[in-house]
């Protein structure tokens, strides 16, 4: 999943970040299938700067903590992975330091999956979503909340420059319990 | 009112049957097209481009029976009957060929404007050629008749390369590509022989051909022939080969849909040896001449000299009388040459075209040498062993037709798609440089780009390469169903829809875009609509033994089980190498709860392909099922080693985790 974190990763915290978004192949990004909406925001910078894919545009808060930032699908999805590009050298005191993320059906039964704290981060910065146990790895959902608690040096409003939702690429072929490994599999497995 | 005039002319002029034809196809008036396909071929054996059509709407007889001893009779009586009527006829003839050339821009065809503006700015120019081509028609209808009805100027032997030339662009006029492009070398092939025996291939047809493609196709070639061939291709391939003898451009780019210019070309090729030449000479004139051959259009060239005209064959040329005076026995045997030949090849891509593969190939393995090594017959082959799922085979055929005919654009799209199959992505992007480098307005290389990002899971950047390829040629159905396939790749599932039914639009014997839309509904749990689509393809093409595993696959989403069964066994008769209808046949086995014979086939499954984490895991779910924990768990771990993507193993280490949950409560996984 993540690659190359520039610095070291506790439980929970996250330094740094990487200035290249790179995946594994075998994830795709999902956030298109989505409805995004936010809490808040300031005339100009609204939630479309969240999925620009421009570095340079990001969604500013307007109101009360915690700011909110909903993804809502209207099947349930499989995701794996939550990239953010925050950073504090531009963002300053802008920058979130606590993220809570949560999941469920709809506003209703939102349970956290996941709590970061950000140190400082100038990046892209991943935020996994499987749990320890295999049976884990991804998390079956129509909605994803993720929630900026707080920001560094307390300042009330944040900004979020872009943000990415990953998750498992289907099986190519339908009704395929597991997928091909083999080349012969693949090879026959389709016609083109 | 054209068509009137067209009836007219129809008695008259066979060749008009081709532009009537594609009209039909066009709009979708089968019966009426093929009726006039038919009847074309009666009336000219020699049409190759009519056989084709016909292969492709599915409609053709058996090739010998269509260039049997009945043809090359046919043939010879028309030789020796026009032989000596050419010149008196050469200038009404001009008349008819450029009206009905006129005619047909704006008339029954259905093409768009471009032919109509190429067929009027080609008029224009091809005033000469038609002259000729008219000649030619009348009166070289014998098969050996290396007569050459247009006099051509003798072309610079130093001209004749051995390399086709880069398949024309489209602008007719604005081609003039290589002017040198040395038909002289391409005497290799096309030299072949220089003698008037030489025409075995298609050399009769080809002064046809060229006549009547000159006329026909005043479109850029390109653009038409994918039109016509659809999914034909090949024609350029032999064009090519064709045009290495001519040394003129155009490697066959064109007509794919032309056949005629395949045709032509390929008599031009064998021609060549002298008369090639002659067609070259007028610069720019020259390129337009193969052009012509080629079908496109082109025509010829304006040579400003009737006797210019280049395109014939012969250097000689000279003597379309003496043409009449070739004596009769050689067109007897020229004639039979030619049409044995034609049996061959028509017979071959018949049988490719109805996808019986093998017998395809077997039937090209009788050609002699020289004729099955050139672009056009190695595509065919290259294209036999792909629907055959033998990629490597197909690999080797089509990058030999490379070097045989490198500039020939016809089947690249085809070989794209092998060299995807096989994961290849060097040979796959140095092949879509060197086609765009080649031809930057030819479908075929952008389709290749295209299966290039694709292979790099870029399908929104393939898509618009796809999207690209069909605005150059909204006729080009394969275009249209790799954008189909990307759409399916993006999940964007209308749209696809719709690009797999302007597939079908274009050609109705796509069964790749009824496969497409079969898959798009087993997706979307339609499955009634997802096994009518995958039955449409698999009567389309009956040995595909991918296809009946996919029918099979929706047979038994239907709950049809037994059906399913019967499928799949065909399936892994159809081709021992298809490992997966044995894989489903387990599948199908174990939801009707017959474990063992499930395990059996699953065994044996393994043997053949022993590193395949799927049927570790599908063994690993039976034993399960069968409360056999220490077989599961192995088989789970044998999975997993295998190193399956992330959801198999979440999967998988649950159902382990599953496993001793009941036994063993206790035990920690």
């Amino acid at each position: 999943m993540a690659t190359e974190s520039s610095e070291g990763e506790e439980e929970g915290k996250i330094t740094g970040g990487n200035h290249v978004l790179i995946v594994e192949d075998d994830l795709r990004e999902l956030g298109k299938k989505a409805a995004w909406s936010v809490s808040s925001c300031k005339p100009g910078n609204g939630v479309g700067s969240l999925r620009d894919d421009n570095l340079e545009t990001y969604w500013q808060s307007d109101g009360a903590q915690p700011h909110l930032v909903n993804i809502q699908f209207q099947k349930k999805v499989k995701l794996q992975l939550v990239v953010l590009y925050v950073d504090f050298k531009l963002d300053e005191s802008y920058t979130p330091s606590k993220i809570s993320i949560r999941s469920g059906d709809g506003f209703h039964n939102l349970k956290e999956i996941k709590t970061m704290e950000l140190i400082k981060p100038s990046g892209w910065v991943y935020v996994s979503l499987s749990g320890n146990d295999p049976r884990e790895t991804f998390v079956n959902t129509f909605m994803l909340q993720i929630a900026v608690l707080s920001n560094h040096l307390n300042g009330r409003d944040t900004h979020v420059r872009q943000i990415k939702l990953y998750g498992p690429r289907p099986n190519p072929i339908p009704h395929q319990p597991f997928h091909f490994t083999s080349r012969e599999f693949i090879t026959y497995s389709c016609v083109r | 009112m054209s068509v009137c005039l067209c009836n007219f002319l129809i008695q008259n002029i066979s060749f008009l049957f081709i532009e009537i034809l594609c009209c039909f196809r066009y709009t979708d008036r089968r019966k009426s097209a093929v009726h006039h396909f038919k009847q074309a071929l009666s009336v000219d054996p020699l049409m190759w481009a009519a056989y084709e059509e016909l292969c492709v709407l599915g409609a053709a007889e058996e090739a010998t029976a269509v260039f049997g001893e009945a043809a090359a009779l046919c043939i010879q009586k028309q030789y020796l009957s026009h032989g000596s009527a050419s010149q008196s006829l050469n200038m009404p003839n001009e008349d008819h060929s450029t009206v009905s050339a006129r005619n047909f821009g704006p008339g029954p065809d259905d093409a768009s404007p471009r032919q109509l503006k190429h067929m009027q700015g080609n008029n224009l120019r091809d005033i000469p050629g038609n002259y000729h081509g008219a000649a030619a028609v009348q009166s070289s209808n014998g098969g050996s008749s290396n007569i050459s009805f247009y006099n051509t100027p003798s072309p610079m032997v130093s001209q004749l390369s051995g390399v086709a030339p880069p398949p024309l662009c489209r602008n007719v006029q604005s081609n003039v590509p290589n002017p040198s492009i040395p038909s002289a070398d391409s005497s290799p092939r096309s030299t072949v022989n220089s003698t008037i025996q030489a025409p075995r291939r298609k050399f009769v047809d080809e002064g046809k051909l060229r006549k009547i493609s000159g006329r026909l196709f005043s479109d850029s070639g390109p653009r038409r022939s994918t039109r016509l061939s659809g999914d034909g291709g090949a024609n350029t391939n032999v064009s090519a080969t064709m045009a290495v003898g001519n040394g003129t451009s155009n490697s066959s780019k064109y007509f794919g849909g032309s056949k005629l210019s395949s045709m032509a070309f390929r008599a031009v090729t064998v021609r060549k040896g002298q008369s090639w030449t002659n067609e070259n000479i007028d610069e720019g004139i020259r390129n337009e001449n193969f052009d012509d051959s080629r079908s496109n259009t082109a025509l010829t060239t304006s040579s400003s000299s009737p006797s210019g005209d280049t395109r014939s064959l012969e250097q000689g040329a000279v003597i379309p009388i003496s043409a009449g005076i070739m004596n009769g026995s050689r067109a007897i045997s020229g004639a039979s040459e030619i049409m044995d030949l034609l049996r061959t090849l028509g017979e071959g891509y018949r049988l490719s075209c109805m996808y019986r593969c093998q017998e395809a190939l077997d039937v090209y393995l009788k050609l002699p040498q020289k004729h099955y090594n050139t672009g056009w017959v190695l595509s065919q082959v290259g294209k036999a062993y792909f629907e055959l799922v033998d990629y490597s085979e197909a690999d080797w055929a089509f990058s030999l037709a490379r070097q045989a005919s490198p500039y020939s654009l016809e089947g690249m799209d085809m070989y794209s798609t092998v060299l995807y199959h096989l994961k290849e992505d060097m040979k796959l992007s140095y092949l879509a440089q060197e086609l765009i480098s080649t031809d930057r307005l030819a479908p075929q290389s952008w389709c290749a780009m295209g299966n290039c990002y694709s292979l790099q899971k870029d399908h929104e950047t393939a898509l618009r390469n796809f999207q690209r390829s069909v605005q150059l040629n909204p006729r080009f159905a394969y275009a249209h169903t790799l954008c189909g396939h990307e759409y399916v790749a993006l999940e964007d599932f209308d749209n696809g829809i719709k690009s797999y039914q302007s597939a079908l639009w274009v050609d109705t014997r796509h069964y790749n875009s009824w496969y497409g839309l079969g898959m798009i509904y087993l997706r979307q749990e339609k499955y009634e609509f997802s096994e009518h689509h995958f039955r449409m393809a698999f009567q389309i093409n009956p040995c595909s033994s991918v296809i009946m595993c996919y029918l099979g696959t929706a047979l038994h989403v239907l709950k049809r089980n037994d059906e399913a069964l019967v499928i799949m066994e065909k399936a892994i008769l159809a081709d021992k190498k298809n490992p997966l209808p044995i894989y489903q046949k387990a599948n199908i086995l174990v939801s009707l709860e017959k474990f063992d014979e499930a395990l059996e086939v699953l065994e044996e499954l393994k043997e053949y392909i022993p590193r395949e984490s799927s049927v570790f895991a599908l063994m690993g779910n039976i034993y399960k099922r069968r409360n056999m924990h220490e077989k599961a768990m192995l088989h789970f771990g044998l999975a997993l080693d295998l190193k399956p993507p992330a959801t198999d193993v979440a999967a998988i280490k649950s159902a382990i985790e599953k496993l001793h949950v009941p036994d063993e409560p206790e035990e920690e996984m």
